[in-house]
């Protein structure tokens, strides 16, 4: 993360500690919303992350104070979001979700590509479907189980580096790399899929 | 190289971080493989619009949820002063609940394997958390769940590398 945005984080964890004006306008204006979005793409329902956000901002005034400062302020911030949400889900009926097993590339025993590839990358570039691309991609990481939704929000959609988001969800470097990976060829594959029916159709 | 090995390769590829041989390798691959080229330029393709997505990702918050959260969190920080006293005191609760609980479970042989692991860890690099669970475990009867602070902090601290919500103890 940017020199900058630590600088920020750490004017802004100072004032919230000694309850200066506007400290948590400035820790809303920042934030609110990277953590609703972050709690939407978990719980999928904008009641639930709503109260999700509630908690967790709560949670970060109650605890600026005792907030030891062994990691960065806002991937602290992410850790108390996920772990909110996390709770909240439990002996929740889980929202559908896809396996993402079947979307993986399929390969011949050899380890030959099973299927014919088709290029559509130039179609993209040419057509002026990328509103609609990006709608289909959203679509398709909402069907994702957490397991691989919440990796790919924080490193993909809001940038973390896989360090970063490591430590967040208290998982190792090549774990968060494996299930960004396997996230990204789950995405290929349902594009691959959306695009290829939408030309048949 | 086979076509399942670069598929599964493509992350090292993209990321920079793969051994110059290998990427040799991968590309003498794509030259000659028609359907890995086309599965390499939809893969990158894929990418790029989704990262495309985080441009506009931070004003899906709607506005009626928006003005909601501000007057919540706006109203309960007004109370922040007067109550500061009491959110210390139950941080402070919290954590020594929390050491508590992980003595607990250690002493009745119920902690999770990745809790384990991390307490075995820093133990073998901390003369003194060695020392506080070699007793525990030697004793086998719980005097006090209650560790000293010095310890409670290094547990605390410990308890922060596990996964989000995944329990420290066996059910």
């Amino acid at each position: 993360m940017s020199d900058e945005r630590w600088k920020e984080d750490e004017a802004l964890l100072e004032s919230l500690r000694k309850g200066t004006p506007g400290a948590v306008d400035e820790l809303l204006r920042l934030y609110q919303g990277k953590i609703f979005n972050l709690a939407m793409s978990i719980l999928k329902n904008e009641s639930d992350a709503e109260e999700a956000a509630q908690d967790v901002f709560m949670t970060v005034i109650r605890k600026a104070d005792t907030f030891q400062g062994n990691s960065a302020f806002y991937s602290w911030m992410y850790r108390i979001c996920v772990n909110t949400c996390l709770m909240r889900l439990r002996g929740k009926r889980r929202n559908e979700t896809v396996s993402i097993e079947e979307f993986m590339p399929v390969f011949t025993d050899e380890g030959m590509h099973a299927s014919p590839m088709d290029d559509w990358s130039k179609e993209v570039e040419r057509d002026a479907l990328n509103e609609e691309l990006g709608r289909m991609i959203r679509k398709y990481t909402g069907e994702l189980s957490e397991k691989y939704r919440i990796v790919f929000v924080l490193s993909d959609v809001e940038g973390l580096s896989n360090e970063e988001t490591a430590k967040i969800l208290g998982l190792t470097v090549p774990a968060i790399k494996s299930r960004l990976h396997r996230a990204r060829l789950y995405l290929r594959e349902q594009l691959s899929r959306y695009l290829r029916e939408g030309k048949a159709g | 190289m086979n076509c399942k090995e670069l598929a599964y390769m493509l992350a090292d590829y993209f990321d920079g971080s793969m051994d110059p041989r290998l990427r040799e390798e991968l590309d003498d691959h794509l030259s000659r493989c028609e359907p890995c080229t086309a599965f390499t330029k939809t893969f990158q393709v894929t990418c790029r619009e989704t990262r495309k997505l985080r441009e506009d990702i931070e004003y899906a918050i709607p506005t009626e949820v928006r003005e909601r959260l501000e007057t919540f969190v706006r109203t309960a920080a007004l109370k922040y002063p007067e109550k500061v006293n009491e959110y210390r005191e139950q941080v402070e609760r919290d954590r020594r609940e929390k050491a508590a609980n992980l003595v607990r479970a250690a002493t009745a042989g119920k902690l999770s394997s990745a809790t384990s692991s991390l307490v075995e860890n820093h133990c073998s690099a901390c003369p003194e958390c060695r020392e506080y669970f070699d007793a525990l475990t030697k004793t086998a009867v719980l005097q006090s769940a209650d560790p000293p602070e010095g310890i409670r902090s290094h547990l605390i601290v410990l308890m922060q590398a596990l996964p989000p919500g995944e329990d420290f103890f066996l059910a």
